[in-house]
């Protein structure tokens, strides 16, 4: 494995588990109103956008209260998928006992079953972060992303097979979801359930969803049903690519680690916050940017502290730094356009025979040096000169 | 429909995933928050202040009530930090009356309670629940009534008195109202006015911390008894109050046809176990397994670990926190048994966990 931080050993990385979960301690003190009045705005948005939405698409008559119509339901799905669904579905607000942000009654506007969901994602890969095999998130079982794969000819389509994915992204994780569900399955209990049963729950949340973005709402509008049609159409495409570009930047960014089963043997707490830290990768931008990818720009804090309100992740984020670069681990982090850039470098590069694909990649740093020297006691460290010189005197 | 089988199989599967009811609340919410079409939200209208602790909350309720019989409770659920919290009230007011009110005294360390008494003005929305409860008159009425109260268990008495008020009642009711000194009274004027204008009614304060002059102090005894309720053998006895007057009251009227009602603080209900060592439940729906010691119930040690399961009374009332229990054995703190090791639906705020468990959470 390849690694741009510095090597820690035990007992610098059970300090660093310490300070984390103490951070997490800290935040998660002060969840409360200020949370629940976050997502209960941000459900707001999104009923009052999809209301809006599909009202202008309906009863538009010329183009730009349908481009308005379809932008706004996008916005809707956007928001529904990432920053309300994806959010409660890892029980992050699940505390305030209220069924409309549980975990446990929450389905989402998007083809993928939910329950089926937070078994191969709440589960699976925030357990086996980019553990090849086991963490089937990582290159979707079909996409190379790193020398521990073999390479087959078959990768050579994965530029292409990606944009399909991109652009269908929902199907993607919906026909994820059920697979995994049946492969993780022992063996020996697979007689319970067959891979069609599995199948049956993804077909119908299929259904479901095909009935009413493609039949009822269209039916709705009567004559204007093709318009209809499009708009909805568009409004599932734009929130396809914009939750995949959000999601592939999330661990597949040139710098991200991955994994094999054999390093993960026997792993601390400690241990596993410092693979999520390694295997993710950051966005950076404004706070509306962080709402709408639901702060999975924050997939750092993301993959350490799940069930943590995402919007804490702002105040984490800065904190969580630190400590990294006390420890001397690489912080992944970088502009939307560059983090999404070097995705693309690393899925074209991996379609090609490792001889060429690490001439693409290029030899990297090994270590990086710690910032600040280890054993120094903390509190020397945030002390300013002009704090030092009243201490002195 | 080879086409559509799930939709043509389950229709309403498709229109509740369309979620009528949810759009339906979300704008009737918000266009007046005490709006719904599945809960029963009331606007606060009144605050009155009984007693320095206690203060009785006048609700109006929006088109979902159903209505109460005399001596019933409601669940109530307030917001508390964020977080939906839900306890039983009984109600103090007439069902005749045009609006319903709850009478809250505040419990020590209790968090809803204080909350309501500290935070509830007039204009704020409380959700209820529908009233249950067995604590209620029989259709023919006894000849003799004998109330025992103790501190706030007099709110569902209050309630019964009126009741009996408006049915023109004609037989004999006593009500020894245990509580601890004379500024704690609740209902004093409702009760003074009571006695003016009935003849059937007659009401004794005893008191428990503060004695005064002119009235009794103590506890319930049977001395108690006998001095204040001469016809006691031929009496119907309704009691309320902490479990400590009630366990007296059961052992001292055996024999007669008696109703209790207790409410229990959640966590009270829990009989002390010691254990040691822990066991594992394992949560089937978010493959976490973590370890619980078994001293109490599951929702309080789940919580304690940062797993919300969705949760209601905590009383074992409201089964909110049902769920499938596919393997292991749990005590039912309600009565004390035992359950099987195989799959049931069990309420984890009165279940103990005896052995690992397998929960669908």
């Amino acid at each position: 494995m390849r690694t741009i931080s510095k090597k820690l050993n035990k007992e610098e990385i059970e300090a660093f588990g310490k300070e984390v979960d103490s951070l997490r301690e800290e935040v998660m003190a002060k969840v409360g109103k200020e949370d629940a009045d976050h997502i209960r705005f941000i459900y707001k948005t999104y009923r009052y956008t999809e209301v809006l939405g599909r009202g202008l698409i309906h009863f538009s008559f010329e183009p730009i209260s349908f481009i308005a119509g379809t932008l706004l339901l996008s916005i809707s799905k956007i928001i529904n998928n990432m920053e309300l669904g994806h959010n409660v579905l890892h029980g992050q607000y699940d505390w305030m006992n209220d069924p409309r942000f549980n975990s446990r009654t929450f389905e989402w506007d998007i083809v993928c079953n939910a329950h089926q969901w937070k078994f191969y994602h709440n589960y699976m890969h925030h357990t086996y972060t980019n553990v090849l095999n086991k963490d089937h998130d990582y290159g979707y079982n079909f996409t190379r992303l790193t020398e521990a794969q073999k390479w087959k000819p078959v990768h050579l389509t994965q530029p292409f097979t990606n944009m399909f994915l991109a652009m269908n992204f929902q199907w993607g994780i919906g026909a994820h979801g059920y697979r995994v569900e049946y492969l993780e399955t022992p063996k020996k209990l697979r007689k319970k359930k067959t891979l069609k049963d599995y199948k049956a729950l993804f077909f119908k949340k299929i259904e479901l969803q095909l009935l009413k973005d493609y039949i009822l709402f269209p039916a709705l509008a009567g004559l204007n049903f093709p318009k209809v049609i499009l708009g909805n159409m568009l409004a599932n495409l734009i929130r396809n690519l914009w939750t995949y570009a959000v999601i592939f930047c999330g661990h597949f960014t040139e710098n991200a680690e991955s994994f094999t089963t054999d390093e993960i043997v026997g792993e601390t707490k400690a241990q596993w916050y410092l693979r999520q830290l390694k295997g993710s990768s950051n966005l950076d931008g404004n706070n509306l940017f962080y709402t709408m990818t639901g702060h999975l720009s924050h997939q750092i804090e993301h993959h350490m502290f799940p069930d943590m309100p995402a919007k804490r992740y702002r105040e984490v984020a800065p904190r969580l730094k630190e400590i990294c670069a006390k420890y001397g681990q690489h912080y992944n982090t970088g502009s939307f356009v560059k983090q999404f850039a070097s995705v693309w470098k690393r899925i074209i590069a991996y379609s090609f025979p490792d001889h060429i694909a690490t001439k693409v990649m290029g030899k990297r740093k090994k270590y990086l040096e710690p910032t600040v020297v280890l054993n120094q006691p903390s509190f020397q460290v945030s002390l300013s000169t002009e704090e030092k010189a009243v201490t002195l005197t | 429909m080879k086409t559509f089988p799930f939709i043509y199989n389950e229709p309403r599967e498709f229109l509740s995933f369309l979620q009528p009811k949810e759009w339906a609340n979300f704008f009737l919410g918000e266009l007046n928050p005490r709006f719904s079409v599945t809960a029963t939200k009331a606007k606060v209208i009144e605050v009155k202040e009984e007693t320095s602790d206690t203060k009785t909350f006048v609700l109006k309720p929006n088109w979902l009530w159903k209505g109460f019989v005399s001596g019933q409770h409601v669940p109530v659920t307030v917001e508390i930090a964020g977080r939906r919290v839900t306890r039983f009230y009984s109600l103090s007011s007439h069902p005749n009356d045009r609006y319903l009110q709850i009478t809250v005294k505040r419990q020590k360390g209790g968090l809803v309670s204080n909350f309501l008494n500290q935070n509830i003005k007039k204009g704020d929305i409380l959700e209820l629940g529908e009233a249950s409860g067995e604590f209620v008159l029989p259709k023919d009425l006894p000849k003799e009534l004998l109330f025992l109260a103790g501190g706030s268990g007099i709110t569902p008495i209050h309630s019964i008195l009126k009741d009996l008020q408006t049915l023109n009642y004609n037989g004999k009711v006593t009500l020894l109202y245990f509580v601890r000194s004379f500024e704690d009274i609740i209902f004093k004027s409702s009760f003074d006015l009571m006695q003016k204008n009935v003849s059937w009614l007659t009401v004794h304060y005893v008191f428990s911390d503060t004695p005064k002059e002119g009235y009794a102090s103590g506890f319930l005894t049977k001395e108690i008894l006998e001095k204040y309720v001469p016809n006691l053998k031929s009496s119907s006895v309704y009691v309320c109050g902490p479990s400590p007057m009630q366990t007296k009251a059961l052992s001292l009227l055996e024999g007669l046809p008696i109703k209790s009602e207790l409410f229990l603080l959640p966590g009270q209900n829990v009989t002390k176990v010691k254990k040691e060592g822990t066991v594992d439940v394992f949560l089937t729906l978010s493959h976490k397994t973590i370890q619980v010691k078994g001293e109490r119930s599951l929702l309080e040690e789940l919580e304690e670990q940062g797993i919300y399961p969705q949760s209601g009374c905590r009383m074992g009332i409201c089964h909110t926190c049902v769920c499938k229990k596919q393997t292991g054995s749990i005590t039912d703190l309600s009565n004390g048994e035992t359950s099987q090791l195989g799959e049931e639906n069990i309420q984890i705020c009165v279940s103990r966990a005896e052995s690992n468990l397998e929960l669908e959470l």
